[in-house]
């Protein structure tokens, strides 16, 4: 019988386990394996951080040299920028809105996708395909299907008796539905996620609910939901921080329908404008720092209640 | 000992002096470079680096290096980063302001006003031409090909509806769209006479440019502050746009006329491609640029200009109607601007760029070259009197155009991408959709905001 290849501890010895050798590496190598690492973080993000907080204070058009104001571009969004407002108004509405409906339709989503006994995979590739179509081709493609004259969807919607459809991407009331529309289609990724969770659920859970005479919602509200609030944890904190970085979807659409009206001028959209149409490098920044402490201070609102709501199967629920 | 010293002091004075002078010679005899980019590509190119031929023949001493295919947001980068150009050519004059203001561009008038390298550019340019190369008293660029914008109108369509000839007039506008405007049974637009909806027809279609051109009104006063609030002529341009949606396109009723509009918009065929409204007789009378000329005149997609005997449809160009009381002096030009070129800031050779940027902008042939092959209009007046041009018949408005007193580009103030413009096409947005109805509020908000912007951008 040949040498075990685990040293020290024996199958089914209950004795404390030893520690490990240390390796002894050295410094300099450990460094120059992350080093490929390091540079990177330096040079493309601790560099463009440290010279756009710099810049937030400047005026700056790229030709010129920096000209330090003070706060004066800070100064200026709060008080002087209608813009500012506007896409702040935008983006908390699509914010607002949009997560819990994600949320919520992920959820229905990957509930229906355990359903099924038969087929189960091609199901869950059909539900995720639209996740895997462009963002530009995904966005382009819903304005020509919502197009008032022309798109299939206000001509299914007369057929069935609706007489005046709504416009869509070309009304400001109706536009960010559009873009609710096409984020909710988009869903595959995060109803994935939102499946393992569901999998995830212990089935005798549920057997012994149905025992103790629970209904179908009464095992969802009392299992099903407490046990993905990581889950749902998880898609709150990144849909915060995709929905203030909400860009590509919108600035398509508004492009492809001429939007005047602003409806879909987002908080990315503005920072960008800011940059590359004004040229005002220096209030870009600031504008990008300000996004930055937003949505760091909604996701630290998360985190500091996530003690009172999101179950981990070996914290409080468990003990 | 001394003579020995004396004589490798000799050697070594006598060596220093004889590598000063070959070096000094050397540096004579090679050539100097100017780097020009440019946004041109394939055959215009070609036609632009065979100009550029030919300066170096007369020039040997300067060395001209021609890169195409780059756009000014590239040049932007670039001149930012110390790694320019000498020489860069934009797509539009929107930014010339910008590129003034902030020095991307530098300040060519001590160079023009030069008695021994100056240039004399009002005999050499059309006034027209030349006000797209100017801001605030800075010229810091020089034209080259031109882009003219007229009204072409579908001249079959007209006809049936009683007209032999175009509108001059916005009143005779008016009235030529109420008899070309059709509705189906529905109530939807199915033939509009002519569209004055910003957002139709885009990103080269109707809008504030056009109409406060139609008007005669004045972008900004002679002190440089915006005019919108204090032109009367913007709310009259403004107001007769509504009252235009309206009666035409509403029977009376402005909610209904918006609404109809908004769903024809929506719907409208692809401006470049065979569809575009106008070339499927959706649309009757437009006003656009003109290269779109190109692709009228070729029914086989290729957008060729010359001769037009295969024209999509049976077209004609006329100016940009204006209001009647100004027809004596205003009818017949247009808006117009030039393709801009400047020398970039961190120039390595201004001295040298300038001969070259002279050069591009004045040589005759390069003008008339490219202009036969393509479908822009020549930028100098030798240029545009030359027998030489090759153009059909129907283009011949837009070379009387550019010869009119009064046509040109508003004035271009340091207002980042044309910024001025978008505020007054949102205005416009806003007061068609019906969400600005305070006119005289948001025209004066407007000019407001546009002060802001030059004074943020400006010195």
């Amino acid at each position: 019988m040949g040498k075990s290849l685990v040293p020290s501890r024996k199958r089914g010895t209950s004795g404390p386990m030893q520690p490990r050798k240390k390796l002894k590496v050295p410094w300099v190598f450990i460094l120059l394996c992350l080093s490929p690492w390091i540079l990177g973080f330096l040079l493309f993000t601790a560099y463009p951080m440290i010279a756009s907080f710099y810049q937030s204070f400047t005026k700056f058009n790229l030709i010129e040299s920096p000209k330090w104001i003070g706060l004066a571009n800070y100064k200026r969004m709060f008080s002087d920028d209608p813009d500012f407002w506007i896409a702040m108004r935008n983006t908390i509405w699509i914010s607002v809105i949009s997560i819990p409906l994600r949320i919520a339709f992920a959820t229905f989503a990957a509930w229906i996708l355990t359903k099924p006994k038969k087929g189960m995979k091609f199901y869950r590739t059909l539900f995720f395909l639209p996740a895997m179509v462009p963002t530009v081709a995904a966005s382009m493609s819903f304005t020509y299907i919502f197009n008032p004259s022309y798109g299939p969807i206000n001509n299914f919607l007369q057929h069935i008796g609706i007489k005046n459809p709504p416009f869509w991407f070309l009304d400001p009331v109706w536009s960010k539905w559009g873009l609710i529309l096409l984020g909710l289609w988009g869903i595959g990724d995060t109803m994935i996620i939102y499946l393992a969770g569901l999998l995830d659920v212990p089935r005798s859970l549920y057997e012994a609910a149905s025992l103790e005479g629970a209904n179908s919602w009464q095992s969802f509200r009392y299992i099903t939901l407490p046990l993905i609030t990581p889950v749902i944890f998880f898609s709150g904190v990144t849909g915060i921080i995709g929905s203030f970085q909400y860009f590509t979807q919108a600035y398509v659409a508004a492009g492809q329908v001429n939007d005047y009206s602003h409806s879909m001028y987002f908080y990315a959209t503005h920072v960008y404008f800011s940059a590359f149409r004004a040229y005002e490098m220096g209030y870009a920044s600031a504008l990008a720092w300000v996004l930055l402490v937003i949505t760091l201070l909604c996701t630290m609102v998360i985190l500091k209640t996530q003690k009172r709501w999101v179950h981990y199967p070996n914290g409080s629920l468990f003990k | 000992m001394l003579k020995k010293r004396m004589i490798a002091l000799f050697a070594v004075s006598a060596l220093i002096v004889s590598g000063q002078a070959a070096f000094m010679g050397a540096s004579h005899a090679a050539p100097r470079t100017v780097t020009v980019w440019s946004p041109f590509s394939g055959d215009g190119l070609a036609i632009w680096d065979a100009a550029i031929a030919r300066f170096e023949k007369t020039h040997p001493a300067i060395n001209v290096v021609s890169v195409g295919s780059v756009d000014m947001a590239k040049s932007l980068a670039a001149i930012n980063a110390g790694t320019g150009p000498d020489i860069s050519v934009a797509n539009g004059a929107g930014n010339v302001g910008w590129f003034c203001s902030t020095g991307a561009w530098q300040n060519l008038n001590k160079n023009i006003a030069s008695k021994t390298v100056g240039l004399d550019v009002k005999s050499i340019f059309p006034a027209s031409v030349l006000s797209s190369t100017i801001s605030v008293g800075n010229r810091c660029a020089l034209p080259f090909a031109a882009e003219v914008v007229g009204m072409y109108y579908n001249k079959d369509m007209l006809a049936k509806a009683g007209f032999t000839k175009p509108p001059t007039t916005v009143e005779e506008l008016t009235a030529y769209s109420k008899k070309l405007t059709t509705f189906d049974s529905a109530g939807n637009i199915k033939t509009a006479g002519f569209v004055p909806w910003v957002g139709y027809n885009n990103p080269y279609g109707f809008g504030a440019q056009d109409l406060g051109f139609m008007f005669g009104a004045h972008w900004y006063s002679p002190n440089g502050a915006p005019a919108f609030g204090t032109d009367p002529l913007w709310a009259k341009a403004f107001n007769w746009q509504k009252t235009f949606i309206t009666d035409v396109f509403g029977g009376g009723n402005f909610t209904l006329g918006k609404s109809r509009l908004l769903k024809f918009t929506a719907g409208a065929g692809d401006e470049w491609g065979g569809d575009s409204d106008f070339m499927t007789g959706k649309t009757a009378m437009w006003i656009v640029a003109q290269w779109m000329a190109g692709a009228y005149c070729d029914n086989t997609g290729n957008w060729v200009l010359n001769p037009c005997n295969h024209p999509y449809i049976n077209f004609g160009v006329a100016p940009t109607p204006v209001l009647a009381a100004m027809k004596s002096t205003n009818y017949g030009a247009g808006r117009f601007s030039a393709q801009p070129m400047g020398i970039s800031k961190g120039s390595k050779n201004p001295t040298d760029a300038w001969e070259v940027l002279k050069f591009l902008a004045t040589d005759t042939k390069l003008q008339i070259d490219y202009s036969n092959w393509g479908t822009s209009i020549p930028a100098t007046k030798a240029a545009l009197a030359s027998k030489d041009l090759v153009y059909p018949a129907v283009y011949k408005t837009f070379f009387d155009i550019v010869a009119h007193p009064r046509s040109g580009y508003h004035p271009l103030m340091p207002t980042g991408e044309h910024l001025d413009e978008v505020e007054l096409d949102d205005l416009m947005a806003g007061w068609q959709a019906g969400s600005v109805t305070n006119l005289s509020d948001a025209l004066t908000s407007a000019g407001a905001n546009v002060a802001k912007i030059i004074e943020r951008q400006g010195k």
